[in-house]
């Protein structure tokens, strides 16, 4: 946990400015979610893992299919 | 009474953008006045040369029960057809196989890469889960995943907790996953490294067989500014059991011109030396995936890449490119470039020569060989009067590979070796509330 709070510690210090609630605005667009378009990204998960030799990475992406 | 609405709707992505969103918060969010909120997909993909052609659909279905507590549920169907390289080398002669159920035979012709046209699969999957606030900070979520098809059925299972930092600017998350799949192949599991037999002889083959695979991922998100937010991933996947594809196999080789042994068939059967491709039976993989989303006023640009090693020797890199460009207020365009790169796994053999020991492990499988692949894409997306907003993707994929120079022999030289691959992608997609 010690390990935790100084990696945090060292992001919020490496510059990465804390960005308060109220300018929240733009972080709050839909489009601006890492995950805006699931199915999409499972869609590419899926077809990727079947044509090439590696997989997730996002998450827990490509398993469940016998075509690799 | 609609501003207070839309400011409602703000604050709610707000805080699920904090939380490093899943689709069911963020779903959760956007719906805020909506009990449940729809996503769905019809995709087509389709190779070149007759090769792999699937029809997919995907339904997915969220409910907020308040207080960011949501159960999400994916349903997908999937029908495939056509045939698949079967890693077996092109000759100058034609080529008979006996197709993986043992009760019949296939032909290919002179200078063609053997494909294994009995490719015939339709596959179900469902996954379900549920996310809620833990604590203060804390979110957990919990999930189910199962799929099935006619020779091979999964169970999966997935718990994740993320906590956050730092005004919500920081998450972190830590999750884990655990499925178990049973493998039935048609006509049972082969031998490792067993020949290729005659119509009616199963001599070589084991039935089903299974495998499990861990997954273990750290994640962290963070907020590096007002437009820009960070996500990095590393993850560690521990597959064991049976890891061979039952339906590929190698050619064996003469040492001199490269061309397949010939074998004479009793009855219906092979007409050259082909065996059965033999893997590890434990794969570890890990993988670090960062990702940027950058806001320049209204388009949003957004980069990945991923790093992946694993102990077959394979590494990949692969880098992704979108920019969300806005038409209008209610539609957009967004461009989508990818490019992928990996070398070959350690046991990766184009072929097997005949007189020679044989190795414990060799594949001639495309997806274990050096290979680069490049996506090109479009994605059109529109929202409509009553929120709904439908979307139509078309992407174009493809790969070129090469057989490692000191695997080439004899006239192996003069044929092509391992093909392009060319596929197309076109999905249709529409999200809606009830």
């Amino acid at each position: 946990m010690k390990a935790v709070h100084l990696l945090v510690l060292g992001l919020s210090l490496a510059g990465c400015a804390t960005v308060q609630p109220w300018e929240r605005d733009v972080l709050a667009r839909p489009e601006m979610s890492l995950d805006a378009n699931p199915l999409d990204a499972a869609i590419d998960d899926h077809i990727y893992f079947s044509k090439e030799g590696s997989s997730g990475g996002r998450g827990f992406g490509g398993g469940g299919c016998g075509c690799n | 009474m609609k501003e207070t609405e839309n400011f409602q709707t703000t604050l709610a992505a707000a805080a699920c953008a904090l939380l490093g969103t899943t689709l069911a918060t963020r779903a959760a969010a956007d719906e805020a006045d909506k009990r449940w909120a729809f996503d769905s997909s019809l995709l087509y993909y389709g190779e070149s040369d007759d090769r792999v052609q699937d029809i997919s659909a995907m339904l997915s279905a969220q409910r907020s029960f308040g207080d960011e507590r949501t159960l999400a549920a994916t349903l997908t169907a999937d029908t495939l057809t056509g045939a698949s390289a079967s890693g077996a080398i092109a000759l100058d002669t034609p080529q008979t196989f006996t197709s993986p159920s043992g009760r019949a035979v296939y032909t290919t012709q002179p200078g063609d890469v053997p494909l294994d046209d009995t490719f015939l699969d339709t596959r179900f999957a469902l996954n379900a889960s549920w996310t809620q606030p833990l604590a203060r900070l804390y979110t957990l979520s919990a999930g189910l995943g199962f799929s099935t098809e006619y020779d091979y059925t999964h169970l999966g299972a997935n718990l994740s907790l993320a906590r956050d930092f730092n005004k919500r600017n920081t998450t972190l998350s830590a999750s884990v996953a655990w499925s178990q799949d049973d493998v039935d192949p048609v006509g049972g599991a082969p031998r490792p490294l067993s020949q290729m037999l005659d119509v009616g002889n199963s001599a070589n083959k084991l039935g089903s067989d299974s495998k499990d695979v861990l997954d273990l991922l750290v994640g962290l998100t963070q907020v590096l500014g007002r437009n820009t937010v960070l996500r990095v991933n590393y993850s560690y996947s521990d597959s064991n059991g049976y890891l061979n594809d039952p339906y590929k196999i190698l050619s064996v080789v003469d040492p001199i011109s490269g061309d397949t042994v010939t074998r004479v068939p009793v009855g219906e059967g092979p007409t050259g030396v082909y065996v059965y491709e033999s893997r590890p039976d434990s794969r570890t993989k890990q993988s670090l995936n960062a990702e940027v989303k950058h806001a320049f006023g209204a388009r949003v640009l957004h980069v990945a890449y991923r790093f992946m090693t694993d102990d077959w020797g394979i590494d990949s890199s692969t880098a992704e490119a979108r920019v969300r460009w806005p038409i209008g207020a209610d539609s957009y365009i967004e461009p989508q470039l990818r490019y992928y790169t990996q070398n070959e796994a350690d046991f990766y053999r184009a072929s097997l020569v005949n007189g020679q020991a044989l190795p414990q492990y060799a594949s001639a499988d495309f997806r274990l060989g050096d290979f680069d692949a490049t996506t090109v894409g479009v994605k059109f997306g529109h929202r409509t009067a009553s929120g709904n907003e439908w979307s139509t993707r078309v992407e174009y994929y493809q790969q070129s590979g090469q057989v490692p120079g000191d695997q080439i022999i004899g006239n192996q030289a003069r044929r092509e070796q391992y093909p392009d691959l060319r596929a197309v992608v076109v999905q249709f997609g529409y999200r809606f509330g009830l």
